[in-house]
């Protein structure tokens, strides 16, 4: 295999042309929404590795930023009548302005402390969405009338939205790709791997920290507005409960923590186990499908680590090596 | 004024118990510096336990906890056996979000097992209460507290005078020492994590004729024991103590004062604010928590 820019690029490729293949082969409405929402997950759970998986910065707080970016440009189209495609940006630099100030707070907290803080945040974003009912409709949320125009982000076909998911995929992948091969990806994973060599080598790794924390939930925050757009409906448990945070963080765990196709692999791998879960169970037993979920999740993280991505690359890597 | 006595007196009452649930929290963490995403779970599971025996069986929850706190020792030993020890020298990321899986593991198998409903332990003696002056007291909610706090200073007593509780002291300060003087940490391990399963267990037991439960109920109580963990300082059970009587007299006056709700939010803001401005908490020893940052 030659090493030319070229060669490297073709996976990928290929695997973004075999995603966008699969709504035409599957085009049933069951599987083109659990497509829709499996690449729509996707791209949070790439943001969320950006931060969590590069940086090491494990947050459980992401929902929050998914939450304002489905919340800000619902309100703003509503009230004001501003289009989506305007309010996913407003929306994600109230996220981003927002993670710089949470990230200033909590980024010199060590491990489970920030990991807790996070969670705080998340709860106290969730718990004021629910409380302020005039902006946010309460509990029971807001709805976005169906007027198909493409200038609101609004479809009548909903595989118009399958693509666009498909589309955040491939440049949330490109963002990290690029991300990843700089200096500051580095210097990211350097913190990572060890703060204090980090540190000994000159890299002043707090600022690249919360850069790339609000980048991660600007990122997230326009995956919110795309949720919006597709369900037409806000409510705070479905776009900011904590089960949404933990997913795209889980999701990025099970394919591949740190790595830029992990979590596109991971979203795929647990949209294929709920979908069969779904088909074969059915919804009689509710807790079922998440019950067979954290079992996979725990089995994997005792057994691989790394993720199943890196697993696999290696065995292929191992196989090929015996060939030659 | 009277409601206001009212008000911190019935908070220092269920603040006891969520002294209870975050002293085993503390203690893990501070012996193992694992935090037990799960820890919350457990009280569940101690809940539904002592509301089957209540039900089906007819045993007083105060009898039923010898049974069930022993099970939850037992369950604590189980837990860190298979899935505790094999991740301890894992990285953090494994670490963490085992026991998040398994707090999603437990929640969704009894919600598969019990459905959401909620459930209550209906005893005979719950609304008994005295008088002093204007106050109304309840008998249950004194008995709970006074259990509550004896479990939590039998455990402080128990790490102060016996052997067993100076070698869990002496792994938490330097596990390495502690193998060199021959002290058996990975049983020191065990013992902690089930015993931190053991007190929630109690707290459990406590808390059942007072609370309804459904699978949900830890995970809800868990978000304040971190608070108060934090707050007391990571590892300290003093702190986690005083927190806990704390932080159920700030819930009992934003209660009344603000609402359901938004008494959550006060006391996560609290949080935030705690971890912005001291994050070694109220008692806890410096250095587990903050990095130095550039």
């Amino acid at each position: 295999m030659t090493n030319s820019p070229l060669s490297a690029l073709l996976p990928p490729i290929a695997g973004f042309a075999a995603l966008a293949a699969l709504p035409l082969v599957f085009s049933d409405a069951f599987l083109v929404a659990a497509l829709t929402l499996a690449f729509l997950s996707a791209a949070a759970s790439l943001a969320w590795n950006l931060s969590g998986g590069y940086a090491g910065q494990l947050s459980l707080g992401h929902a929050a930023f998914y939450g304002i970016g489905a919340y800000v440009s619902t309100i703003l189209f509503l009230k004001a009548g501003i289009s989506p495609l305007i309010g996913m940006w407003l929306g994600a630099i109230v996220s981003a302005i927002c993670a710089v100030f949470l990230g200033a707070v909590t980024m010199r907290l060590k491990g489970s402390f920030f990991v807790m803080s996070t969670l705080a945040f998340g709860a106290v974003v969730h718990i004021s969405a629910i409380n302020l009912r005039d902006f946010t409709g309460g509990a029971s949320g807001l709805a976005i009338p169906l007027r198909p125009n493409p200038a609101n982000l609004i479809f009548a076909d909903k595989m118009v939205y399958t693509y666009i998911a498909l589309a955040l995929v491939i440049v949330f992948y490109v963002i990290t790709r690029l991300i990843a091969a700089s200096k500051v990806g580095y210097g990211l994973v350097a913190f990572r791997e060890n703060h204090d060599a980090a540190r000994a080598l000159g890299i002043r790794t707090l600022p690249l920290r919360i850069g790339v924390f609000a980048l991660s939930a600007g990122l997230i925050s326009i995956c919110g507005t795309v949720h919006a757009q597709y369900y037409l409906y806000v409510d705070p448990d479905s776009v900011m409960g904590l089960n949404l945070s933990l997913n795209f963080a889980l999701m990025a765990i099970v394919g591949g923590l740190g790595t830029a196709y992990g979590p596109i692999v991971g979203a795929l791998l647990v949209s294929i186990v709920s979908v069969v879960m779904q088909v074969y169970l059915g919804d009689q037993i509710s807790g079922l499908t998440q019950l067979a979920y954290a079992a996979i999740v725990i089995l994997v993280l005792m057994a691989a680590p790394n993720g199943l991505g890196p697993l696999t690359h290696a065995f292929l890597k191992r196989r090929a090596a015996w060939r030659s | 004024m009277d409601i206001y006595v009212q008000l911190a007196l019935s908070g220092l009452f269920i603040g006891g118990v969520y002294a209870l649930i975050s002293v085993g929290l503390t203690l893990v963490f501070g012996v193992l510096r694992v935090v037990n995403f799960a820890h919350g779970e457990y009280l569940t599971i101690a809940m539904y336990l002592t509301y089957f025996m209540f039900q089906r069986v007819g045993i007083d929850p105060f009898v039923a906890s010898i049974a069930v706190v022993p099970l939850l020792f037992v369950l604590g030993l189980l837990t860190e056996r298979l899935l505790i020890r094999p991740t301890l020298e894992a990285p953090h990321v494994v670490q963490v979000f085992v026991t998040f899986a398994l707090s999603l593991f437990l929640q969704n198998l009894l919600l598969t097992l019990f459905t959401s409903d909620f459930r209550t332990v209906r005893t005979s003696y719950a609304t008994a209460a005295f008088q002093i002056g204007p106050l109304y007291v309840s008998w249950l909610r004194v008995a709970v507290f006074v259990v509550a706090l004896a479990l939590a200073g039998g455990l402080a007593a128990f790490l102060k005078y016996t052997y067993m509780g100076s070698a869990i002291r002496a792994t938490a300060q330097d596990r390495r020492s502690a193998r060199l003087v021959g002290i058996n940490v990975d049983w020191i391990y065990a013992v902690t994590f089930a015993l931190g399963c053991a007190l929630v267990g109690a707290a459990g037991v406590l808390l059942s004729p007072l609370y309804p439960v459904n699978p949900y109920t830890g995970a809800d109580m868990i978000l304040i024991s971190f608070v108060i963990v934090v707050l007391g300082g990571m590892g300290s059970i003093a702190g986690a103590v005083i927190a806990g009587l704390l932080i159920g007299v700030v819930e009992s006056f934003t209660g009344y004062f603000a609402g359901g709700e938004l008494k959550q939010l006060v006391y996560f803001v609290l949080f935030m604010v705690v971890l912005a401005l001291r994050p070694n908490g109220l008692l806890g020893r410096k250095g587990a928590e903050v990095m130095d940052v550039t």
